[in-house]
């Protein structure tokens, strides 16, 4: 189990920063078709932001901000996005992810559909890799058992 | 290249140090001097705006694992 650091310094300077570094993962998702970086990248820094938090301020504290079940709530959102607009395409008479088609209901000309079509996904990929590394984080700080297992309550209601 | 040097003589107190306080302490600064050679890497290719965005994840993921690795040790892992 991870408790709250008892060193004042990890504490605030990972209060400090983790915004900052939630900022720069959304600016690597948004910039990803100009510069280095895309969807999984900027997950990855999301996810780690969220799991630098975890080791500063303990397992109880991450978790009133962010429960397992949100955690699979955002991954499954996340895969929605991607597949819902790859499926958009397919029901607009493209390929699968044939962003151009986008552009009949976007009322845009086909290559800003395309760069509209990309962020999208990007989005969505993101958002499943954040949850997803720091559900895989989550389950392996707390060994698999959850407080609520502990308590006799039963399984969860997800 | 006498960063490159730097390097290696740090990976030989990585791999060969003794006790764990000085592998991690390696660790860091081997990828302190990655992103020295990365930003170094962006200006002889002219790129820098694209370098100096990949070393500040470096940066970043070196100080996470570094955290983290403390907090093993602190919370009675294994030395």
């Amino acid at each position: 189990m991870i408790n709250i650091s008892d060193d004042i310094i990890t504490r605030t300077v990972s209060r400090v920063l983790v915004p900052f570094i939630q900022i720069y993962a959304l600016y690597v998702i948004m910039h990803g078709h100009h510069s280095p970086g895309g969807g999984f990248q900027g997950g990855v820094i999301l996810g780690a932001s969220f799991i630098l938090y975890l080791i500063t301020h303990g397992l109880e504290d991450a978790k009133k901000r962010m429960s397992e079940l949100k955690m699979g709530l955002f991954s499954t959102f996340g895969l929605l996005i991607y597949s819902g607009i790859g499926l958009l395409c397919l029901i607009l008479g493209g390929n699968y992810l044939d962003y151009g088609r986008l552009s009949t209901i976007l009322k845009v000309i086909p290559a800003q559909a395309r760069s509209l079509g990309i962020l999208g996904v990007e989005i969505g990929v993101g958002i499943t890799v954040m949850a997803v590394m720091f559900s895989i984080f989550f389950d392996i700080s707390t060994g698999g058992v959850l407080p609520e297992d502990e308590e006799g309550l039963g399984t969860s209601d997800e | 290249m006498g960063l490159f040097a730097l390097v290696f003589l740090c990976l030989y107190r990585g791999i060969f140090g003794p006790g764990i306080l000085n592998r991690i302490a390696a660790i860091s600064a081997i990828g302190t001097k990655t992103l020295v050679i990365l930003l170094i890497m962006g200006f002889i290719y002219n790129r820098v705006d694209m370098f100096v965005d990949i070393s500040m994840v470096y940066a970043l993921l070196n100080f996470i694992g570094t955290i983290t690795a403390a907090k093993y040790l602190e919370i009675g892992g294994e030395v």
